[in-house]
């Protein structure tokens, strides 16, 4: 048994530990890929113009998925912001790509609020999402995204850093962290568009 | 959030939920059929209650995003659940528990031949402290944490292994029988200690933050820096694994020594 297990056992022991640690020498983004780990795309909630909106509404266009309130002082408008200028980088793309903004206050952020907050960023290409608690609660949860009720006492609102890319099939492909360059994320979305044209 | 609301579960699991409630059951009807002492009953409640409260409430949400409560968790999944469900010794009280349809199957899969390798390589000692000590750095190393996080499917397995890992070890190192000394179960006590100290310690003096995953999905508590997060999980590992191990050597020692007047009586 000892050398079976130091032997050609070990040896696939050895693999699939390797294989499971992602040390994978081809790496085709640069970005943090989540292809198979996260589900597809699905919600039923209420865009910021008021009409119901499901993931159906954007088959077909890349995905950028973001988590946020319109009081937040400091992440919420600076990721916005980023992806605003994510997408002008994407040129001739960006007319395949929509950014949408959930909030995590629906209390508070009516859809006007919400309207005027995103096209502030983006009037083109960004859709503020709004719902009850328990809607957007399914859908923080279902992208493991910190999500807890506010509390009536404070302003501070916990939510994930995160932006999720998901295909235009809907499949979630790729995580963007605040770390990561305009440029980068601009480069994989644009192979990732390239990609899912052929 | 109202006291029922922290009840219940994040993210619901049927199969915690049945394997919770069928051992539980199966517990209480050989309670009836084998008299076991009040504190075996307290022990073996308390640890399986634990399992579950960890996984199905909401403190499962705060494992999700926080690291140190996420290594609280695992110390329960790991050590403070099965060290209690052993120390009850359940064995003959679940064996009584059991319907004859239930005996007969696990007499059917453990009479199979890979059944039997299998078990035979886990309970050696070494292979215990190995798979012990390496599945809980496996879990912890940054790239296999970062898709435990993020896919539910892993962590649940991740948890799922942590406890009967934990079972499994908690088993052969606190229950005497005929094959392993005293002295090697005291042994193997001892040899998880270094090990589960070096990965508290790395996690406590690393001066950058390991989990970028927590601060992508949302941190819980917003006041805690990721750096202080990620050190108060080092300080749980570093001190609760080896409180837990000198826990489990003074029981082993303390049954040791009722053992002559027991044989005198």
């Amino acid at each position: 048994m000892p050398n079976g297990l130091f032997g050609t056992r070990g040896l696939k022991l050895l693999c699939l530990v390797l294989m499971l640690t992602g040390c994978n020498p081809e790496k085709q983004w640069q970005l943090q890929e989540i292809t198979g780990h996260l589900p597809d795309l699905r919600f039923s909630l209420m865009s910021d113009t008021g009409q119901p909106v499901t993931d159906q509404t954007y088959h077909g266009y890349l995905v950028m998925l973001f988590f946020g309130f319109t009081n937040c002082q400091a992440e919420c408008p600076t990721a916005l912001f980023r992806l605003a200028k994510i997408v002008q980088r994407l040129g001739v793309n960006a007319n395949r790509t929509r950014i949408l903004f959930v909030t995590l206050d629906p209390g508070r952020d009516s859809q006007q609020a919400l309207h005027r907050y995103v096209t502030a960023f983006d009037a083109g290409h960004a859709i503020g999402l709004t719902g009850t608690d328990s809607e957007i609660e399914n859908l923080a949860k279902r992208y493991r995204a910190a999500y807890r009720p506010k509390k009536p006492d404070s302003d501070d609102i916990v939510h994930s850093a995160a932006v999720y890319i998901f295909d235009t099939q809907g499949h979630a492909r790729l995580l963007v962290t605040p770390d990561d360059t305009i440029e980068t994320v601009a480069n994989d979305l644009r192979h990732l568009l390239d990609s899912l044209r052929l | 959030m109202n006291p029922l609301q922290w009840l219940a579960p994040w993210e619901a699991s049927f199969s915690i939920a049945v394997v919770t409630a069928v051992t539980a059951i199966i517990f209480i009807r050989g309670c009836l059929r084998c008299p076991l002492l009040f504190r075996q009953k307290l022990y073996f409640g308390a640890g399986l209650l634990s399992l579950y409260v960890v996984t199905q409430t909401q403190i499962d949400y705060y494992a999700e995003h926080e690291f140190f409560v996420h290594q609280l968790q695992s110390l329960v999944l790991h050590h403070l659940g099965p060290f209690f469900i052993v120390l009850a010794c359940p064995k003959d009280a679940l064996s009584a528990g059991l319907p004859m349809a239930g005996k007969r199957l696990i007499r059917r899969v453990s009479g199979q031949k890979p059944v039997q390798c299998a078990v035979k390589v886990l309970v050696h000692p070494v292979a215990a402290v190995i798979v012990f000590v390496g599945l809980l750095a496996f879990w912890l190393l940054p790239s296999v944490h970062f898709i435990a996080m993020l896919d539910w499917r892993i962590y649940r397995l991740m948890n799922w292994s942590m406890a009967l890992n934990g079972l499994m070890f908690w088993g052969l190192a606190l229950n005497p029988d005929a094959i392993r000394s005293p002295g090697s179960r005291i042994a193997m006590m001892l040899a998880v200690v270094p090990p589960q100290i070096l990965i508290g310690a790395l996690l406590f003096f690393t001066p950058h933050e390991l989990y970028p995953i927590y601060t992508l999905c949302g941190r819980t508590f917003t006041g805690m820096s990721p750096v202080t997060d990620q050190q108060i999980g080092g300080l749980m590992l570093w001190m609760n694994a080896a409180m837990m191990s000198v826990i489990g050597i003074l029981i082993v020692i303390h049954k040791e020594l009722r053992q002559p007047i027991k044989l005198n009586n």
